[in-house]
């Protein structure tokens, strides 16, 4: 489900920067490529098994 | 280099955002290969990865269009590599299969590679953030570039939306989750 809203967000913010007010675009820009970061982080944590 | 050819060049790069987007998309149609959780988050970014061309063709180029998308593809990259060190044992088979001997995220890898380095080659150009400059016309080329971009993410809010459906995208998955009713 994250993924579906992280992919809705990229298409606001193309819309935005296409539509919008530059300021509008780069703050929805910024919220969303922080939620991207925030997204792999918490994937990231996971436990890998691997067997090293 | 011009305003108006810097514009154009921006719009050649949104297509070949739009080209990465339609093969990753025909792979998994065609393949019947769904993306991993890593695999869309790579997705993602090289979407996001328009953001910075989108601005340049509607209010013409600056340094910081540029920066936007540089900060994305060094995600992006980032994002495929831990994918690459996660395959990276002798024996493992990797995710998915190989396209030219590459798997897609060493491919996207690649792509994130390549878009740094042609951010950074178009900053070389001082001359198309000359102050005073009239703001180049946009061209049905650019807003077609624009709109394909559009589309295609939209595409894969819906594509996304079946795959994994209202709860977390499975580590590994394997069917449409919104379509396997009677399953």
């Amino acid at each position: 489900m994250e993924f579906t809203l992280l992919f809705l967000a990229v298409a606001v913010v193309l819309l935005a920067a296409w539509y919008g007010t530059r300021t509008l675009a780069l703050a929805l820009f910024a919220a969303t490529l922080i939620a991207c970061v925030v997204t792999y982080l918490h994937h990231a944590s996971a436990v890998l098994n691997l067997s090293f | 280099m011009a305003p108006a050819l810097a514009v154009t060049l921006n719009a050649l790069g949104l297509y070949a955002i739009a080209l990465v987007l339609i093969v990753a998309f025909g792979a998994q149609l065609i393949l019947h290969e769904l993306p991993c959780p890593l695999c869309l988050l790579q997705r993602i970014q090289f979407a996001l990865l328009a953001v910075g061309p989108v601005l340049n063709v509607r209010f013409g180029p600056r340094p910081s269009h540029y920066a936007l998308s540089l900060l994305v593809a060094t995600a992006g990259a980032a994002f495929a590599m831990r994918q690459i060190l996660l395959h990276i044992m002798p024996g493992d088979p990797g995710y998915g299969s190989a396209l030219l001997g590459y798997h897609y995220y060493s491919w996207a890898f690649i792509g994130f590679a390549v878009a740094i380095l042609a951010l950074a080659a178009m900053l070389l150009f001082d001359g198309q953030f000359a102050a005073g400059t009239p703001l180049p016309q946009i061209g049905a080329f650019a807003h077609a570039a624009v709109w394909l971009v559009i589309a295609l993410t939209a595409l894969n809010v819906v594509a996304t939306l079946l795959e994994c459906g209202f709860a977390a995208c499975p580590d590994d998955p394997k069917h449409y989750e919104l379509l396997r009713f009677g399953q």
